[in-house]
């Protein structure tokens, strides 16, 4: 069905002059079949019913709209609120100057980290509308990102080949000397991740020749410098902010602009004219190691699933940890009646945690625990007495058996992780 | 004490340890630098290796006390390159692993004063012409020149990497953590001072350094073209206070909710 | 002929135990140099005896009667014998005398003998089994052989065969007991222990004739002057030599481990067989000779020393683990009941000293605390600057302000705990209550070093106390009140050596002052059977055991006793680090306490200390309530709305009082 509106301004007036003699059939076609409000009963007396009239507003209160655009709105063609893209197309066709981005594609996307890194890129390059810059995004091996002109690039170059598929850094470097030497970037930002921008960013500085500022957070014009830009990065492990010109070469946290929302960009792919020069690696990647998350240490932890006096199925705790990926803790309780052991322990008398997530199950939250997983940013409680102290502190909590509970997430999860596999599969 | 035969006990490797000042994060009380301690017990625990300590900065009477730190360690002595407060320090240093010639040289990824950039073991390895690598959690074993180590990455997981000595590494805080500083051994070591040529870092002294302000957090920006949604995303109370009670539902019910929560939080891999 | 042979054994015999004095007293001196004012200690030495060892052992009554008879009797009849026997001489009086002690030796030797027969598991074995039948051999021999001297048997009867069975029984005894004495039997008790009252390292403990009950329960400070100085004990060699001499005084009766928390809950540690450990250290050797309770879970002979090998070995093991060392709560259970008057906690800490200091390897969390202790001046790492945030709505005055009052309210690092906080509110409503004129350090407060100074830290402790000596220095008050036993048994008697001399009260002292002044108005107590819970730093360590029971009879409350209470009351588990260096047992010592508890029968326990209100709320319900005093009486505080009371102080009193009844569950 067509998408356009049709609207028939006679048919409107008659709905809203109740005198007119064909206003009840209009309103009851333009109201799709809904009845009308008021009809002539069998002994020809008019009859009304004050309860068909008007709609229920979004707010859930009764709106009686005498303009007859509600009932325009009902028709049954009408549009749903469709999202459309809405975006401004926008071409750089000469760029005046490139600023190149390195992002991380973590797992083969665009980290939001990525995405903050290209709007800071995009600011740059916009600065001045008389000499648009490119932002060129410089992406090493296979990767599944199709939204590179949503995030904000203009260029991409595709650095292809077995050779950076795993970790290479010294490789990486030669290949980015090769755009410094071909393009000559204006600007080279990274994100300071420690997923590999961080390391690749200053040993590209340090091969440039140039001295970076990292731990940026802000980036601001200001005349008075060199570059026009001013920013402020973090110093001395986050306890100092320094302000100081923007360098050539910038290292930037996460959330250090927003991620480019209005505009599309080409995300023209580019090339390098001259092959990439073979380098001979003194570091060899011997692949992943597989590391059990039950020993990753409780205070660097960010997801834990902490167990306490309320867990009586223990394998089936033991599994659900391993499902979902979650560090294993345990309250005083548990470690002293021996179900876990001693360096599992959350809270005053234990480990201070500081989970992003933080599942107690069958934990009544003494008061020396909840004080242990006060930094804790989310905390879920699965707990069978709705009275107990962690209810209370837990941003949700589920009162019900744990170890049933528990065996139902892990077969949401193990669910979800198909879906997941499958989606993988069919893109 | 017993302490002293580690070091002195000469053998095939050479590891050298790059430590510096550090910073207490409540108190900005000067101590031993926590990764670079780290760096120190991964070197302490390599099999037969001789480890030396080096330390290029000032050395005012809190930098000894944090100093004596790493001594306390079990370390005889740190060698102390003696630079002005505002030096670059690389020179320096170069200069000193050169005469010392160490197979390995281990430090933290950063500092716990001053820039903080964590670049110093990268213009090290430019200037010297090692490889260097970051992130180090593990040394497995170090056989005819070649170093296997495990690196951190993420969420505790970890890589194997093979790395021709001799070579730079950084320490952060995956790596195990540094032993106990016992007071008598501090007490007793040795700083071996020397001084060097400083060359001072002039940009720095551009620089306008002030206690860090507490990054803004973020607005959900909500971009709609309807102006209802605007305001229904602007006047929204946060979703925050007193948290959700799901009783009387379902494992099922339960698990879901508790799903989302994960999901939305992105702890599910 | 026994005319010819008793002289012959009885000199051979002290010769003998002559030369053994000698070798023992050189192992003794090859410990560190320790001044002691030897003729005053000689002389103080028959009263320490008589009455402050008596006084210890005369808590089993049978049991002192029996030593009575029997070392009373022996010590009489051994001088009469030498007399006698020894020298010949011929007197019937003496002979008489010595009759009547052999018979009195006999008579108590019967009852150690019956004793031995079913002894319970505190007692060692081994040579101590054969003791009563030596002691029956010394007195039945020696009376025999007396009685031709006083005259009832002819001098020539029996045939020369029975004299020589009598020389030979004479002999056994001689044998044990004064051969035994010096040489290393159970006898040797006797020896030591007589040259250790009169050399004890801490004369003050001892009562003076005065009446004054004698207490010295503070740690000696380590010198730390010295750069080069080993730090702390690493092997016997390193203990004083009184120390040593004091370990060989030991009589293996076990009391210390019947009192032990650590033993009872199977952590790796009996304070007998440590002291044991020390002697076995002190003279080379392996401990498969020791014939009592071993440490929980370690079989006895599989460690040994010497005198100059360290105790604690870096890797593998030497003449002690170094989990034994860390089981110790320092709750002075052990010491409180030795009947020889041993430090055991002296030495543990001592060695402990050197674990910390020398080898940096404070188990556990150990390491973590020191150096939160040493960075942010409390053990839990949190901003020094944060201390008076939980009294962000109470309007305490603050020292710096005020500069002068009369009491200065220590808080102690129970600031940091949301418990213990109640705790502090509530004993801040009853210190407006009383009108009481107080201040706070508030931030400028610091951890009173307890903490430290167990784990064998000596230099954060001092570094610590001497700062608060410096800041408790600019301010004028007549005295410090604090509710944390720890910090008030460390301020009184630790500060002292490093210069601040202060009069301090735990609070149920001062609150019992209080209320006898009649400062204070309280409504009946309504509630349940209430027992009370003694903390070993108030009690054992600073004898207090009368002010917070007459509190809770103020309060209307009957204290239903536990089985162990006052100086035998067991500790909860958490002093001395334990909890920090959390050594594992077959059960948690607070789980033991809150047993006793049930036993009672109590609804609620009364405490005064932060640590055991913490230990004991960590028991699992369901168990009793655990309540501080302070927060009982602020319950049950009467505040005249009328009289003189209509200040702003009392509302906000009021409040504060709201306030802590609002945060009780």
């Amino acid at each position: 069905m067509s998408d356009i509106i049709r609207r028939d301004p006679r048919k409107e007036w008659i709905a809203r002059n109740r005198l007119h003699p064909e206003h009840l059939e209009v309103l009851a076609e333009l109201g799709g079949g809904a009845s009308p409000s008021e009809w002539t009963g069998p002994s020809g007396l008019t009859r009304r019913n004050p309860h068909a009239v008007g709609f229920i507003g979004p707010n859930g209160i009764k709106r009686i709209d005498r303009s007859g655009a509600q009932q325009a709105a009902n028709q049954p063609g009408s549009r749903q609120a469709q999202p459309k893209d809405t975006r401004r197309r926008v071409e750089i066709e000469a760029p005046a100057f490139m600023v190149a981005v390195v992002p991380d594609l973590s797992g083969g996307r665009l980290s939001s980290h990525d995405r903050d890194l290209l709007g800071l890129a995009r600011q740059l390059a916009d600065a001045d509308p008389e000499r648009p810059g490119a932002v060129l995004a410089i992406v090493f091996g296979t990767h599944k990102e199709t939204t590179f002109g949503e995030a904000g690039v203009d260029r991409l170059l595709e650095v292809q080949g077995d050779a950076f598929s795993g970790y290479l850094p010294e490789t990486r470097i030669a290949a980015l000397q090769s755009v410094e030497r071909e393009m000559a970037p204006h600007y080279w930002l990274l994100p300071d991740s420690s997923l590999g921008g961080g390391e690749l960013g200053r040993r590209l500085a340090v091969r440039l020749g140039e001295r970076p500022a990292t731990q940026v957070w802000q980036v601001e014009a200001d005349a008075d410098t060199d570059t026009g830009w001013r920013c402020t990065a973090r110093g001395a492990a986050g306890t100092t902010d320094i302000a100081r010109a923007m360098p050539r070469v910038v290292l930037a946290l996460a959330e250090c602009a927003e991620p480019v929302s209005e505009t599309r960009h080409a995300a023209q792919p580019v090339e390098l004219a001259q092959a990439l020069p073979e380098v001979l690696g003194r570091i060899e990647d011997m692949g992943e190691v597989a590391v059990d998350p039950a020993s990753v240490s409780l205070a660097e932890a960010e997801f834990i699933l902490s167990a306490g006096n309320g867990v009586k199925d223990w394998d089936g705790y033991h599994h659900a940890a391993q499902v979902l990926g979650a560090t294993k803790g345990a309250s005083r309780v548990a470690v002293d009646d021996g179900f876990m052991p001693r360096d599992r322990q959350v809270g005053a008398t234990g480990t201070w945690v500081s989970a992003r997530v933080y599942v107690a199950v069958g934990i009544s939250g003494a008061i020396q625990h909840l004080q242990g997983i006060q930094s804790c940013e989310k905390v879920v409680a699965i707990n069978l007495d709705e009275g107990c102290d962690m209810i209370k502190r837990a941003d949700l909590s589920v009162i019900g058996d744990a170890s049933e509970i528990l065996a139902a997430l892990v077969a949401r999860i193990e669910r979800y992780r198909e879906e997941q596999q499958e989606n993988r599969d069919a893109a | 004490m017993q302490h002293d035969a580690k070091s002195s006990s000469h053998a095939g490797l050479n590891v050298a340890v790059l430590v510096t000042v550090g910073r207490h994060p409540v108190t900005a009380r000067a101590r031993r630098a926590d990764q670079d301690a780290r760096a120190v017990e991964m070197a302490l625990s390599l099999n037969d290796a001789a480890v030396r300590l080096v330390h290029a900065g000032g050395n005012g009477d809190d930098n000894e006390e944090a100093l004596r730190g790493y001594l306390g360690m079990g370390i005889g002595e740190i060698n102390l390159i003696k630079q002005a407060s505002s030096a670059d320090v690389v020179p320096a240093l170069v200069t000193s692993l050169r005469d010392m010639a160490p197979q390995l040289v281990l430090t933290g990824t950063r500092a716990e004063t001053g820039e903080g950039s964590g670049l110093v073991p990268y213009l090290l390895a430019e200037a010297l012409g090692w490889p260097v690598i970051s992130g180090l959690a593990q040394v497995e074993s170090i056989e005819q020149g070649v170093a296997t180590v495990l690196q951190a990455l993420p969420r505790g997981k970890r890589r194997r990497l093979r790395v021709r000595l001799p070579a730079i590494a950084t320490v952060d805080s995956s790596a195990p953590a540094a032993r106990q500083s016992a007071f008598g051994p501090a007490r007793r070591g040795e700083l071996a001072a020397r001084a060097c040529a400083s060359v001072p870092d002039e940009l720095q002294e551009q620089w306008h350094v002030q206690p860090a302000r507490k990054r803004p957090k973020r607005l959900k920006i909500v971009k709609s073209a309807s102006a209802r949604d605007r305001f229904k995303a602007a006047a929204a109370k946060a979703d925050s206070g007193s948290g959700q009670l799901l009783s009387d539902v379902s494992p099922e019910q339960g698990a879901e909710a508790i799903f989302n929560l994960l999901k939305e939080e992105g702890v599910l891999r | 002929m026994l005319d010819t042979l008793l002289p012959i054994l009885f000199f051979s015999a002290l010769a003998l135990a002559a030369i053994g004095a000698v070798r023992r007293v050189r192992l003794w001196r090859q410990g560190r140099p320790s001044p002691v004012p030897l003729m005053r200690g000689l002389a103080a030495m028959p009263r320490r005896y008589l009455v402050d060892l008596h006084h210890v052992v005369a808590r089993d009554k049978r049991m002192s009667n029996t030593h009575v008879a029997t070392a009373g009797g022996f010590v009489l009849a051994a001088l009469l014998a030498i007399v006698v026997h020894g020298f010949g001489l011929d007197s019937a009086v003496l002979a008489w005398a010595l009759l009547a002690a052999t018979t009195c030796m006999f008579v108590g030797s019967l009852f150690v003998a019956k004793r031995r027969r079913n002894p319970p598991p505190r007692l060692s074995k081994g040579p101590w089994m054969r003791l009563p039948k030596s002691l029956i051999a010394f007195s039945l021999g020696v009376f025999l052989v007396t009685l031709p001297t006083a005259g009832i048997l002819p001098e020539d009867a029996g045939s020369w065969v029975l004299a020589l069975v009598l020389t030979g029984v004479v002999a056994w005894g001689l044998g044990e007991l004064f051969f035994g004495m010096t040489w290393g039997g159970p006898m040797k008790h006797a020896f030591a222990g007589a040259l250790h009252l009169a050399f004890h390292r801490r004369p003050e403990r001892f009562s003076d004739k005065q009446g004054g009950e004698g207490r010295s329960t503070g740690l000696k400070a380590l010198r730390l002057e010295d750069p080069k100085a080993k730090l702390g004990v690493e092997k016997p060699a390193d203990f004083t030599w009184n120390q040593l001499l004091g370990f060989d005084a030991c009589v293996q009766c076990g009391r210390c481990e019947a009192m032990c928390p650590a033993f009872a809950a199977g952590q790796p540690l009996n304070p007998k067989k440590l002291i044991q450990d020390m002697v076995v250290g002190m003279a080379g050797g392996s401990d498969a000779r020791y014939a009592g309770s071993p440490y929980p879970g370690k079989p006895v002979g599989e460690h040994a020393g010497e005198p100059h090998g360290p105790i604690v070995a870096r890797q593998g093991t030497a003449l002690v683990d170094a989990e034994t060392l860390w089981s110790c709560t320092t709750c002075r259970a052990c010491v409180e009941e030795c009947p020889m008057m041993i430090e055991h906690v002296d030495a543990i800490v001592d060695m402990r000293r050197f674990l910390t200091l020398e080898h940096g390897n404070t188990p556990n969390k150990g390491a973590e605390v020191l150096d939160n202790l040493i960075a942010t001046d409390n053990p839990g790492g949190f901003d020094p600057g944060s201390r008076m945030h939980w009294a962000a709505d109470l309007n305490l005055p603050l020292m710096a302000d005020k500069r002068d009052a009369e009491v200065l309210l220590w808080l102690g690092d129970g600031v940091f705990d949301m418990r213990n906080q109640r705790t502090l509110r509530a004993l801040v409503s009853v210190l407006r209550a009383a009108q009481v004129d107080f201040a706070v350090l508030g931030n400028e407060e610091r951890d009173s070093g307890d903490v430290a100074r167990r784990l064998g830290d000596e230099a954060t402790f001092q570094t610590l106390a001497k700062r608060n000596i410096a800041t408790l220095g600019q301010y004028r008050f007549a005295r410090i009140v604090t509710c944390d036993p720890h910090s008030f048994h460390v301020l009184k008697n630790e500060y002292g050596e490093l210069g601040g001399n202060y009069e301090v009260f735990h609070h149920s002292t001062y609150l019992n002052d209080l209320l006898e002044n009649g400062k204070l108005s309280l409504k009946a107590w309504k509630g349940g059977l209430v027992t009370y819970h003694d903390p070993c730093y108030l009690g054992r360590y600073n004898g207090e055991y009368e002010a917070p029971r007459s509190v809770l009879k103020a309060l209307g409350i009957e204290v239903e006793e536990m089985a162990r209470s006052g100086y035998r009351s067991r500790c909860c588990g958490g002093g001395g680090g334990a909890p920090i260096t959390d050594i594992p047992g077959k059960q948690r010592i607070p789980d033991m306490r809150m047993n006793d508890v049930r036993e009672t029968g109590a609804e609620l326990v009364a405490v005064g200390c932060p640590q055991c209100t913490a230990m004991l709320e960590g028991v699992v319900a369901p168990r009793a309530e655990i309540k501080d005093i302070a927060e009982l009486v602020a319950d049950a505080l009467v505040i005249d709305a009328t009289a003189e009371q209509g200040t702003s102080q009392d509302e906000a009193t009021g409040k504060a009082r709201r306030t802590a009844e609002e945060m009780t569950p």
